[in-house]
């Protein structure tokens, strides 16, 4: 177990000291200013006053206490992450073990007495952690940049695509909203699992990353045209949506649940894939 | 006692290309045995497979008795190696590097760190990153890892390459002071033949994949003695029991004597500029192997 932790603990030496890993969260802060300078004009307020008075039939006398902090990080979260956080899911994933194959340090990595399954294994698990933390500091900064522009307020969530809108007073709607960063996890792991298959692909670090994000855009535009209407539940992103159920009253756990069994179901199937190529490989210079 | 490495009826192909047919030898323990052969030989793919990196077609490879196919932690739990050029992470310090690399083999204390970091004179710049570091403090870290933790058998390939000739020198010493002190198993794997020469007693020549001669190198030595000789001018029909073996040098057999030679020449009238005795080397001796096959 002490030799597990210590190889995990080198894995994420390895991944948090490389620069391209710190690539996604400067996009990220940086992306989160630039709405929080956009949502500063008077031009913005009135849009979203707008957007909030045709959706609440006419309560436009509260929207002072919704149009603040805690839903901006919301509408950060919701019309960011999913495009741009998946892009850095797919770098880091498609990188992390093609990358190394391509240096020459995996040889290196493989004179050791140590199973592919265990290499692979950690080297998953600190991509697994990646995602976590950037997630967690999407939505961190989101809300300290938010709060700090207009303190915390209520949550106004509104997601026209999945017919999503609540309001959730401010308890509320924090606790929801820091609940939705770990199922927000959950379904942006799809990308990085689907990113780390192909890494383990006889395949270039940057090849695995544009396969990975042409699927997953492939699939999220076949996802929204009417001709696929009957197929959507076939489609990982459909699936992937399924964090913004968290803002829904009641929740409806039974298709969180089973959104979140598809998604398990493709991720295990991506491993058992990358692992059997990665296992049958032969590595020579 | 086990062969501390066994290579037992190597077969591989590579997209239908044979890279080894049915290749076997054992190396001794506490041996520096040499693995020679020409670019696309099948050195590389043979230490693959001694490493489980390279799964072969047919046969097996042992280390210490253990089957590296069947059970590849416990054959390589003794086992280090370094390749023609080692990779690091050239972002992080050679102590970092160290400590990632041996992470993957079992717990090593600093104290051990510290001592093969010693050991290849690295101690001033363990702490600066990979990137800064010259081809020779690279193969030093290289062999600092292999070193990590305790071996009894070393792969080196190529452990030379890319080196000047004061670093080839210091890797050698390296190398002879790891089997002096430490008595540990080198298989090494050089085109610098020189090398192989000074260090290894006992050689295994591949040659397009196949075992071409397996055993000490001195006895490709030929039988008889050979001389550079240059004559003016070139009466072959003196030469008498005396072998040409190529332009330029000839041998004479066992009991022979070149006096006898010399003295034929100076009753022929034939003018003998140069006579010496050639030095084999193992150079000659491997292209003569080679060439013959």
């Amino acid at each position: 177990m002490m030799l597990f932790l210590r190889q995990f603990r080198a894995e994420l030496l390895k991944m948090f000291a490389r620069k391209r890993t710190w690539m996604g969260f400067g996009a990220f802060f940086l992306l989160e200013l630039i709405i929080l300078l956009k949502l500063q004009t008077s031009e913005a307020e009135r849009f979203f006053q707008r957007d909030f008075a045709r959706n609440t039939g006419g309560m436009e006398v509260i929207f002072g206490d919704y149009f603040r902090g805690l839903t901006m990080a919301f509408t950060v979260m919701v019309f960011t992450v999913f495009l741009l956080g998946s892009v850095f899911l797919a770098l880091v994933g498609g990188d992390v073990v093609s990358k190394e194959v391509e240096d020459g340090t995996m040889r290196m990595t493989l004179c050791r007495p140590v199973s592919r399954f265990r290499v692979l294994l950690v080297k998953y698990l600190s991509c697994v952690v990646y995602t976590f933390i950037l997630v967690l500091f999407i939505g961190g900064t989101a809300l300290l940049t938010g709060m700090a522009w207009r303190g915390i307020g209520g949550l106004f969530s509104y997601v026209p695509e999945e017919k999503l809108l609540v309001l959730f007073p401010q308890a509320e709607g924090l606790a929801r909203y820091v609940a939705s960063l770990l199922f927000y996890t959950a379904s942006l792991l799809t990308i990085t699992t689907l990113a780390f298959m192909f890494s383990c692909f006889n395949a270039k670090p940057a090849a695995a990353t544009v396969i990975t994000l042409t699927l997953f855009l492939a699939d999220r535009i076949l996802s929204f045209m009417p001709q696929f209407e009957s197929y959507r539940h076939w489609f990982m992103t459909t699936h992937m949506a399924t964090w913004a159920n968290i803002f829904r009253d009641p929740i409806p756990w039974d298709r969180v649940a089973g959104d979140y069994l598809y998604l398990f179901g493709l991720n295990a199937t991506f491993l058992i894939i990358g692992l059997a190529v990665f296992s049958r490989r032969d590595f020579k210079s | 006692m086990s062969a501390a490495i066994k290579l037992d009826n190597l077969r591989k192909s590579f997209a239908g290309k044979p890279a080894l047919h049915g290749v076997s030898f054992e190396v001794q323990r506490g041996e520096i045995f040499g693995l020679l052969g020409h670019n696309g030989a099948g050195k590389s793919t043979a230490l693959g497979i001694l490493l489980g990196q390279v799964y072969p077609d047919e046969g097996e490879a042992f280390v210490g008795g253990i089957s590296v196919q069947r059970e590849r932690p416990r054959a390589l739990a003794k086992v280090g190696a370094i390749f023609e050029q080692p990779r690091f992470y050239d972002y992080l310090s050679g102590w970092r590097n160290l400590e990632i690399f041996t992470s993957y083999s079992a717990a090593v204390s600093n104290a051990e760190m510290n001592d093969a970091i010693e050991f290849v004179g690295l101690t001033k710049r363990i702490r600066d990153n990979v990137g800064t570091y010259s081809q020779g403090m690279r193969q030093r870290l290289g062999l600092a890892q292999a070193l990590l933790p305790a071996p009894e058998v070393i792969f080196l390939d190529e452990p030379t390459n890319g080196l000047d000739p004061e670093g080839i020198a210091e890797m050698r010493l390296l190398i002879q002071r790891l089997h002096r002190e430490r008595g540990l198993t080198v298989l090494f794997c050089s085109h610098l033949l020189s090398e192989v020469e000074v260090l290894c007693e006992r050689v295994a020549i591949l040659n397009k994949g196949s075992l071409l001669y397996t055993g000490r190198w001195h006895d490709l030595m030929p039988k008889g003695t050979r001389y550079r000789i240059e004559i003016d001018p070139w009466s072959p029909e003196l030469f008498g029991d005396a072998v040409l073996v190529r332009p330029g040098v000839v041998e004479i057999p066992p009991g022979g004597d070149v006096a006898e030679l010399v003295a034929r020449f100076v009753k022929a009238g034939v003018k003998v500029r140069v006579i010496e005795p050639e030095r084999q080397t193992l150079e000659q001796l491997y292209l003569e192997k080679v060439l013959n096959a």
